[in-house]
């Protein structure tokens, strides 16, 4: 019973997965954020002894498969920001919404340029503009994520 | 509190997972070693895509359920219309086919017409936005196999590179990392289509200056490489533009299949 609570983890990730291969009109989706990488760091602010680095690791192999890209292209990044995360989290966890939000947003950042990176290395260069599209928008919908997650943890018991 | 020793822990498993995933990127992109965990993780993720397909498909279903009465009875029209139509083609396209038959078998050669396929369904299913890649329902378990060429009603759309029991991915032609060998039908001058990244243009690079080429061109496949099928038919010129320095001219072309469009496509098994 102790160990089945922490499945609303897994079921917050995979609705994150759903939301990132949903179908959308081609001009929307580079304003598509990054739920995965969303949903990730708030478990990982939320229970950082319990979703780490290992986490991280198999939620980006699962993306990169759904995605069709590289095995590691959006891994790589995850793990990084995760890391990054495991080392602050004491520290944004105190702050106000509004301010984890502009962190969240150069943790979205560094992700989306990380990927577009080697998107680039793969001959497949992509406009500058369209970076800041998506964390922009993900550091818009991070207060509602951060209460909707936050609201199932506490349902869930999970602390 | 963290200790010192902690902190570094976490530092080093970052750094040990950071490289591997460097290397498996490095080894996924070189090599098809990782081809089994990809279909592995994608057939436990099957259900998931079906799911996430689900309101696309719902969504035609209910369109189907509702068209009324009168707008079923015009469809039907037309299409009674088109069948005509097409059965006439048809038979002037048996007849070419005989002729064409009959022409071979005089010059000797053993190349066959036809082709055959399979009939798949794209997957409303959106990957990667920067590249030029599609799901297809059929996957090993009818037949799809990896380099397998990819037709839509119009053309070409691409090939098979990823395939798992029950779908497959196709990269598209304009897959920036994609080139299909082609031949001018006009000419006979044969080339290499590249992929630019937009479902509207391929570039044909480094042709001779001396090449005969018109805007409105047909190209077809050529059958080098024998990945795709020679004579299918994949694009049409629509702008030329001559490097007068190097010598070279370089060509633009529309792909004749719809490539962002289709929802029906046809994957073609080579003749053994």
């Amino acid at each position: 019973m102790s160990q089945l609570k922490y499945l609303v983890i897994y079921l917050s990730l995979l609705a994150a997965l759903v939301l990132m291969i949903l179908p959308l009109p081609d001009w929307v989706q580079i304003y598509r954020p990054n739920w995965i990488a969303l949903t990730l760091i708030y478990w990982s602010m939320a229970l950082p002894k319990r979703v780490g680095l290992w986490f991280a690791f198999f939620t980006g192999i699962i993306l990169d498969t759904s995605l069709g890209t590289l095995l590691g292209q959006h891994t790589l990044p995850l793990l990084l920001i995760i890391y990054i995360n495991l080392n602050l989290y004491q520290r944004i966890r105190v702050l106000a919404l509004a301010q984890q939000a502009i962190y969240i947003f150069v943790l979205l950042l560094i992700d989306q340029v990380i990927v577009a990176w080697v998107e680039g290395i793969l001959g497949r260069p992509t406009p500058l503009l369209t970076f800041f599209a998506a964390p922009f928008i993900g550091m818009l919908i991070w207060p509602w994520v951060f209460v909707i997650l936050r609201d199932i943890r506490r349902k869930a018991l999970l602390r | 509190m963290k200790t010192i020793i902690e902190v570094r822990g976490a530092t080093l498993q970052a750094l040990f997972l950071i490289g591997f995933c460097i290397a498996m990127m490095v080894v996924d992109h070189r090599f098809q070693h990782l081809e089994i965990v990809r279909t592995n993780i994608s057939l436990a993720l099957s259900p998931l895509r079906y799911l996430v397909s689900l309101p696309a498909t719902g969504g035609n279903w209910l369109n189907d359920w509702f068209t009324s009465h009168t707008e079923l009875l015009e469809e039907n029209e037309s299409l009674k219309a088109e069948g005509r139509i097409l059965s006439a083609r048809l038979q002037k396209l048996e007849i070419l086919a005989e002729e064409n038959a009959r022409l071979r078998n005089l010059l000797g050669s053993s190349r066959k017409i036809a082709d055959e396929v399979i009939v798949a369904e794209l997957l409303s299913v959106d990957q990667n936005p920067y590249s030029q890649l599609i799901e297809i329902n059929k996957g090993s378990s009818d037949g799809v196999a990896m380099g397998h060429a990819v037709i839509d009603d119009f053309g070409i759309m691409g090939q098979v590179i990823h395939v798992n029991p029950q779908s497959a991915t196709i990269i598209l032609i304009s897959d920036p990392e994609h080139a299909i060998p082609v031949q001018f039908i006009r000419s006979g001058t044969r080339s290499v289509a590249f992929g630019r990244g937009s479902t509207r243009q391929l570039e044909l690079r480094y042709l001779p200056a001396t090449a005969d080429i018109m805007v409105d061109d047909e190209l077809v496949t050529s059958g080098l490489g024998g990945r795709f099928p020679p004579d299918y038919p994949v694009a049409r010129v629509t702008a030329i533009s001559e490097d007068k320095v190097r010598g070279f001219v370089s060509v633009l072309a529309e792909p004749k299949a719809r490539l962002d469009s289709s929802r029906e496509v046809l994957v073609i098994k080579p003749r053994q």
